[in-house]
């Protein structure tokens, strides 16, 4: 019994000792380092080596940050839910992209600090860096409903349509692709005739973005004064050019995502309509003549493209957290930085001195004709329609539910959408 | 300190038993750290209203059940979840069992190569599976799709379609699930003793009336062990490729209780709903477990 009791209590004083021990590592980190954790939705074919790049390259001429960077799948929908799920237990990482949609549900449930105060508390010499290197109207996207600066933009995007060149001439069509929704539609009827390829696939992530895109350049509007308004005639219009591309033509597909884009790439579908962040992605998968024109429009109307993409907030609680959250930022945001961010992803810079900077894009955007179809839309940019309260999340999931039964056929356009509206404004009250 | 007596009296605690408690004592707080509280703790969360986050809960009452027993989409994925239920049943319970019978007692060589050989997709993980899947029966441009356009046959759109996708991911869930059924009622057929089997034939007896009368009583006790655990594999198993390949789309219609609770949990953060379903299907099960007991159990053969 006595040596059984020895055993144990050295057993006990190991473990305690190999506590403390691990206590101690975790709180000083390798060489005095702060160790800050930065959220990103990067998957590897969506910019996810260039994260990985950058924050090597930071880490090395940092002597007194480590950056660690930690891939969220499910886009900024599953970012915003593994942080909710991390904030409940207590700890949140330092740097988070968040997503245009979820900019009033991050600022209503989530603590953040302004990137300018932080600025003015311990970075004198940047107090002007956001002022002078952005433009007022970019820096507005990532302003709340109540006006408060939440974050920097960082990831900016539009939706463009990506066509199969080839594919275009074998059907006898502009291989310079359709101007307007209406030509979509025939251009998919032509391509399905000719070739019987599919026509076109939109896009369809756990988000409305691309549907925003396509029904308010038609007029509508899918929020006013804090209430849901897409069920406009307008709104029914637009979704209804999609759901008989879908459903009666059966020249357009409606399937997920990534097998959408895989269909494009190798050669199933004529055109793709997606982000522009997608650009790197086809550009080097492609077997094809492919290329990206500028998102269509409505016979006579202006376009109206929801910006797509991200900002970065800082979600740190510590002061050294906060400072060290600033000192990677302001690295992300150089002209070089910038200027890599977009080689990786695709995303137009948010800066406004970086596409034609030496150092930045200018050579890049010779090269690059894809990206001058997303560039030369901007002042087609809107912000991403984000539904204010507490029920943002299951608004945007009725929105999906939606999308599936209206492409599925199983609920006519009018009765869906003017009942997905009752509901949601239900909900928002 | 009187209490203290009363539970010994109660648990008729002595020197010979006493050693006996102690030994238990750390599987009940396993048991009770990792299943009883979690229990509890879903029990009152489903009468709360609460987003996860925000430091308040709201007491609603029977809110949250009214909200989920009135709500037409509760009874579309209880239909689900009974679907899947069936398929899984023939797919890992009826079919193996047919299998197991056919690969002992009438083939009569490599039987080793397909022991294994039904055994493999175990190994690999279900979420490596469903992408797989998902590729391969791409609708489009997958390589099923292409092999059958080759005789010009078409693939449904199986993700966006009802009742597909349920078949779909049933399969997908069968590869992980149908392998281990198999060895477990291959090894309780082989046990079947050689001579009632030999006799059998002897006297011509067909095939089937030989599986139906003599291995399907003669393995009952491994059988129903099967039929259960592939009861509540097909409720929990099937949650991977759900998740992976459809998340729950289109539509709700690949949904099933456990998919559903854990939606309503970590994809809009509705704890309370999905604490509510969480008890709703609990009770249902308890139910089918009482059904079971009841009028099947008894009529199970065991050999020892």
């Amino acid at each position: 019994m006595k040596r059984y009791l020895q055993a144990l209590s050295i057993l006990a004083l190991i473990i305690f000792l190999a506590a403390c021990n691990s206590e101690g590592s975790a709180s000083t980190g390798n060489g005095e380092k702060t160790v800050i954790e930065y959220w990103h939705v990067n998957a590897e074919t969506q910019g996810g080596k260039t994260v990985t790049q950058l924050v090597e390259d930071f880490n090395q001429q940092s002597d007194t940050v480590e950056v660690v960077a930690k891939y969220n799948p499910d886009m900024y929908k599953g970012l915003m839910q593994n942080l909710q799920a991390e904030a409940a237990a207590g700890n949140s990482p330092a740097v988070v992209q968040v997503g245009w949609s979820f900019l009033n549900y991050f600022s209503d449930n989530f603590h953040y600090v302004s990137p300018q105060t932080v600025i003015d508390e311990h970075f004198p010499d940047d107090k002007t860096f956001l002022q002078d290197k952005f433009l007022p109207n970019v820096m507005d996207l990532a302003k709340n409903g109540d006006g408060e600066q939440v974050g920097i933009p960082y990831s900016l995007s539009s939706p463009v349509l990506y066509i199969n060149r080839d594919l275009l001439r074998e059907a006898g069509l502009d291989e310079n692709g359709p101007k307007t929704w209406e030509e979509v539609k025939e251009f998919s009827e032509v391509i399905k005739e000719k070739t019987g390829k599919y026509g076109f696939y939109m896009q369809e992530p756990a988000d409305n973005w691309a549907t925003q895109a396509l029904l308010e350049s038609n007029g509508a509007r899918f929020i006013t004064d804090g209430k849901a308004t897409f069920a406009s005639d307008e709104g029914i219009e637009a979704y209804q050019l999609l759901r008989d591309m879908v459903v009666e033509d059966e020249t357009a597909l409606h399937i997920g995502w990534d097998q959408g884009i895989q269909s494009f790439i190798d050669g199933s579908v004529a055109m793709a309509y997606t982000t522009i962040a997608q650009r790197s992605n086809i550009q080097s998968n492609a077997q094809f003549d492919a290329a990206a024109v500028r998102s269509p429009g409505w016979e006579g109307k202006d376009v109206r493209l929801p910006a797509g993409g991200a900002m970065l907030s800082i979600t740190a609680e510590e002061e050294d957290q906060q400072k060290a959250a600033w000192e990677f930022m302001r690295y992300l945001y150089s002209v070089e930085s910038m200027a890599e961010w977009t080689k990786g992803t695709g995303y137009v810079p948010p800066r406004n001195d970086v596409a034609e900077a030496e150092n930045g894009l200018k050579t890049f955007l010779e090269e690059n004709e894809m990206m001058s179809a997303a560039i030369e839309q901007m002042d087609g940019v809107v912000p991403w329609a984000s539904f204010p309260g507490d029920s943002g999340l299951e608004a945007e999931q009725l929105l999906l539910d939606l999308r599936d039964q209206i492409l599925g056929g199983s609920i006519s356009v009018e009765e869906g959408l003017k009942s997905t509206e009752e509901e949601i404004n239900e909900l928002l009250q | 300190m009187s209490t203290l007596i009363l539970v010994r009296e109660k648990l008729h605690i002595n020197k010979e038993n006493a050693l006996g408690y102690i030994l238990l004592i750390p599987s009940i707080v396993i048991f009770a750290v990792f299943t009883f509280w979690p229990l509890f703790y879903t029990v009152y969360l489903s009468f709360f209203d609460w987003n996860m986050i925000s430091p308040s809960k709201e007491f609603v009452g029977l809110r949250n059940y009214f909200d989920v027993l009135t709500d037409p989409r509760t009874y579309q994925i209880l239909g689900n979840t009974f679907l899947y239920i069936v398929l899984l049943l023939v797919i890992n319970c009826v079919v193996p069992y047919i299998f197991a019978f056919v690969i002992d007692v009438v083939l009569t060589r490599l039987k080793g190569f397909y022991k294994s050989a039904m055994f493999l997709p175990a190994f690999i993980s279900l979420v490596v599976g469903s992408i797989l899947f998902t590729w391969i029966l791409n609708p489009v441009s997958g390589p099923l799709a292409i092999i059958f356009g080759w005789v010009g046959l078409e693939i449904p759109n199986w993700t966006k379609t009802e009742g597909w996708i349920i078949v779909v991911l049933s399969i997908i869930t069968s590869w992980k699930v149908f392998g281990y059924n198999f060895i477990l009622l291959y090894a309780s057929i082989n046990g079947i003793s050689r001579e009632i089997i030999e006799n059998a034939r002897m006297d011509n007896i067909p095939l089937w009336r030989i599986f139906l009368q003599i291995i399907l009583p003669m393995s009952s006790a491994t059988g129903i062990y099967v039929f259960i655990i592939t009861i509540v594999q097909s409720l929990q198993y099937v949650f991977t490729p759900v998740k992976v390949v459809s998340q729950g789309g289109p539509d709700y219609a690949s949904s099933n209780l456990i998919y559903h609770a854990y939606h309503e949990a970590f994809v809009v953060f509705r704890t309370g709903h999905s604490a509510t379903i969480s008890i709703i299907t609990m009770a249902l099960f308890l139910l089918l477990l009482f059904l079971e007991f009841k009028f099947v159990e008894r009529r199970i053969y065991y050999e020892n």
